[in-house]
């Protein structure tokens, strides 16, 4: 409302000033501001030309239907029971649907692909090191953040865009928002988070929903605490393997399910506590504008949606994570072929690194995984088993130093790690690590372009590092000396 | 060798000392000037005040406001008087036209500053005096004019001070302290005094803000009970005296007490929108226009969350959820549970 005041008669100034007078004074004794009264009364002039002119079929203005699943799911009762029992049932969904499809992916890009480029740089005169790096690395690397990330994400998203299609996500925003308002944030986090199970990266760039800066910023930073579906199998791995052995065999996967549901329970309590400390410290602030529509509720698209998620979602974060793995193959098979003295360079690492995690209850060989799995956190435990058997001198496992593997019996894992000297502390250890280390690369970058800041960014990726150094350093001192 | 080292060390340490505009000396006398200048604008800012309200400013006032030993104030007013800003003539502290115009600059700026934080930015409440009162000093008069075009030329900040135009003088609050007011009598709240930050705070927390319709209850020597905002209030005098009020002779004290706001609706009822309160402003008042909070709309509430807040409630035909801080902006009538 831009209020230019053409002097139509200059010849008459002295009109013109005592009309600008006037019209000052007369906007002095408003009570409000003029433009808000000109908005409102447009709003009201709109609502009386619509309401006018705008006949509606008589029908009741919102369907039964809405209003009974909505009494459901926003129920004192059953709000909360029916929100977790949905999330645990996608969460299911996706790890158990995804097994067949990642071992078929691994059996072609790993098991035929592998050997077949192996012998053909081979038959092409290739040096050993050239196709160490290519075949062994570069090309390894990148199959297993394939097949071991495409099926779940390709389960994931989809499922999560038809609950986002169907309306079922404002709903749960609605519920949670009591909590997220008490740490100081926004309602709409909540989607966010759930968006971070599937893939933290997507989570960041989900907070797009949240106007205000701040408590974005905040949705950003603490979206790490959401477990992403490359840490997933690392919690169900170590857990069976060091969890579920403690207790009878019958109860070995109820315990086992426990302790992988109370590290992302964990996760969950940790982004409500970091969003209360920051509001109070260096996000300091109230929500400043909540207001949440709750959409109707509509018939999913199915093909649509599977169609969007797909392209959007799946194909844009495996491309982001191909695109790191493609580095850090290399670098790994680097690491364990260059031979610094007697010993190659990822030995020099692990043993360099192994006092640090000894005071931290894991060992040399996690941390150097950690360091190199930055690109994606997929490929931690086959790096980890790859190390180990390094390390450990084990033979008949493995294909040769810096190739990534897996085996397929959970029983001979576990010999081998307890080989490399893993103690129960070291699964409990390496599961609160998995949940509290730095994001990976992909992530980082998302981070980086949405908030164009390299403070913000380091800040996301050293905080839960931080944390993650401090809570496994207390565990291991704790439960070293209740020993 | 040592000569060299010595000669590149005394290079070294005289760059650091001296370089123009980033060395130390040129930034501390940089950070001189600016303290001397924010000393002088603010003991402006206070004379002109005292001025406007028809009271005698006085050296101790300032030395008060500024925390400055009285021969300091002496000192700084002598400065002013050379700068042609203020005259001591008849042992009387008075605004030159030069003086005049600086100071309503910084008065002009400092409100603006406050319209744009509350208007445009997330900035709590509590800080925008502090930001508003850096910034008043560092804005040039072009750039406080832009402002002003860019706030679309408001009239009255978020404290509800007027804000004074470029030629005009500063006008006398028109209200008096609500530990004047006389019980009974409906009132509107002109203005919330922002310093001491620690009062202010308190008041903000309570949803006080200039604009509101208040009738006084009953008051003593401890406390004062009023009514605003669909609650009752009870404030020491001593906080109370910070706020001031004018009477509203056209309004009834029971047209205030039946003041009601959207978060008091029960599930079930039914109400229209009656308007938004002052409190509501900027970003926030525009998104519920937006999503059709405007006068006359019928609202019901369609929903709670498990927590008990925030409720959703029906508007125009889309359920909008709400938490209650916001509902409670939002002034309604109450219709019949009918149809």
């Amino acid at each position: 409302m831009a209020m230019s005041l053409n002097p139509a008669s200059p010849r008459e100034p002295a009109q013109i000033e005592s009309l600008m007078r006037t019209a000052q004074r007369l906007r002095q004794q408003l009570d409000v501001d003029v433009h808000e009264l000109a908005v409102e009364a447009i709003y009201a002039e709109a609502a009386r030309i619509a309401g006018r002119s705008v006949s509606r079929p008589d029908r009741a203005a919102r369907p039964t239907f809405d209003r009974t699943v909505d009494r459901l799911v926003t129920s004192r009762l059953w709000g909360f029971p029916l929100m977790i029992a949905l999330f645990a049932v996608m969460l299911w969904l996706t790890i158990s649907g995804s097994n067949l499809p990642s071992s078929l992916l691994s059996a072609l890009l790993v098991e035929q692909l592998h050997p077949w480029l192996r012998d053909g740089a081979t038959a092409l005169g290739f040096p050993w090191w050239l196709r160490g790096v290519l075949v062994d690395g570069m090309y390894l690397a990148t199959a297993w953040v394939v097949s071991v990330m495409l099926p779940p994400m390709a389960i994931f998203f989809p499922l999560f865009t038809l609950l986002e299609d169907f309306g079922y996500l404002p709903r749960v925003a609605f519920n949670l928002d009591n909590l997220f308002r008490r740490a100081g944030a926004h309602g709409k986090q909540a989607m966010s988070m759930m968006m971070g199970f599937g893939c933290n990266a997507a989570g960041v760039v989900a907070t797009r929903i949240i106007d205000s800066p701040r408590e974005r910023l905040l949705a950003i930073l603490t979206n790490n605490f959401a477990l992403c579906n490359g840490r997933w199998p690392t919690q169900f791995l170590i857990a069976t393997l060091f969890v579920g052995s403690l207790v009878p065999a019958h109860l070995a996967g109820l315990i086992s399910a426990a302790a992988v549901t109370g590290v992302a329970l964990l996760g969950v309590l940790l982004t409500f506590a970091v969003s209360w400390v920051l509001t109070r410290t260096a996000l300091q602030g109230e929500v400043s504008t909540f207001s949440l529509e709750l959409p109707p509720y509509r018939p999913p698209r199915f093909w649509q949606t599977l169609y969007t998620s797909l392209i959007d979602r799946t194909l844009f974060v495996l491309w982001r994570a191909v695109v790191f793995a493609l580095p850090a193959g290399a670098v790994i098979w680097l690491l364990a072929n260059i031979p610094v003295g007697s010993l190659s360079l990822a030995e020099q690492a692990v043993q360099w690194l192994n006092p640090v995690g000894f005071l931290l209850g894991l060992n040399g060989v996690i941390l150097l995984a950690y360091i190199i799995a930055i690109p994606a956190n997929e490929i931690v435990i086959p790096t980890v088993l790859m190390l180990t058997v390094l390390v450990t001198g084990s033979t008949g496992m493995g294909q040769g130093a810096g190739v990534m593997f897996e085996l397929e019996n959970p029983g001979e894992v576990k010999s081998l790690l307890a080989a490399g000297g893993w103690t129960t502390l070291t699964g409990i250890n390496l599961m609160l690590f998995s949940l509290l280390h730095n994001p990976c690369s992909t992530t980082i970058y998302t981070i980086y372009k949405e908030t164009s800041s390299a403070r913000w960014t380091a800040v996301a990726a050293l905080l839960p590092l931080a944390l993650g150094v401090a809570v496994t350093f207390s565990v291991a001192t704790i439960w070293r000396w209740w020993d | 060798m040592d000569l060299w080292l010595t000669i590149v060390l005394v290079l070294l340490t005289g760059g650091l000392i001296f370089w123009p505009r980033h060395g130390v000396l040129p930034r501390w006398r940089e950070a001189r000037r600016l303290a001397d200048r924010v000393r002088r604008e603010d003991a402006l800012k206070h004379i002109l005040k005292r001025e406007a309200n028809g009271q005698a400013p006085s050296v101790e006032g300032i030395a008060g406001l500024l925390q400055l030993k009285p021969n300091a104030v002496a000192a700084l007013i002598a400065q002013m008087e050379r700068g042609g800003l203020v005259t001591y003539l008849g042992g009387h502290l008075r605004l030159t036209p030069t003086g005049r115009e600086l100071a309503l600059h910084i008065v002009r700026t400092h409100r603006l500053w406050e319209s744009y934080l509350a208007d445009q930015t997330g900035i709590a409440e509590v800080d925008w005096h502090r930001e508003a009162d850096r910034q008043e000093h560092l804005l040039t008069t072009q750039e406080t004019e832009a402002l002003a075009a860019r706030l679309g030329h408001p009239t009255r900040d978020p404290h509800g001070d007027e804000i004074p135009t470029r030629t005009e003088d500063l006008r006398a609050s028109s209200g008096s302290s609500l530990n004047a007011a006389t019980p009974g009598e409906a009132m509107r709240i002109e203005h919330i005094e922002d310093e001491p930050s620690t009062v202010y705070s308190q008041l903000v927390a309570a949803g006080l803000r200039a604009g509101m319709k208040l009738v006084v209850i009953e008051k003593d020597a401890q406390r004062i009970r009023f009514w605003a905002d669909g609650n009752a209030h009870v404030l020491a005098p001593s906080l109370a005296h910070n706020i001031e009020v004018v009477p509203q002779p056209d309004l009834k004290a029971d047209e205030v007490y039946a003041e009601r706001f959207l978060s008091q609706l029960k599930p079930g009822e039914r109400a229209r929108v009656l308007g938004l309160s002052p409190a509501c402003r900027g970003a926030e008042r525009r998104r519920l226009l937006d999503l059709g909070f405007v006068p006359g709309s019928e609202l019901e509430v369609e929903m709670v969350s498990p927590g008990g807040d925030p409720t959703a409630y029906r508007v125009r035909g889309s359920v909008i959820a709400l938490r209650r801080d916001q509902a409670n902006l939002i002034r309604i009538a109450p219709e019949e549970a009918a149809a």
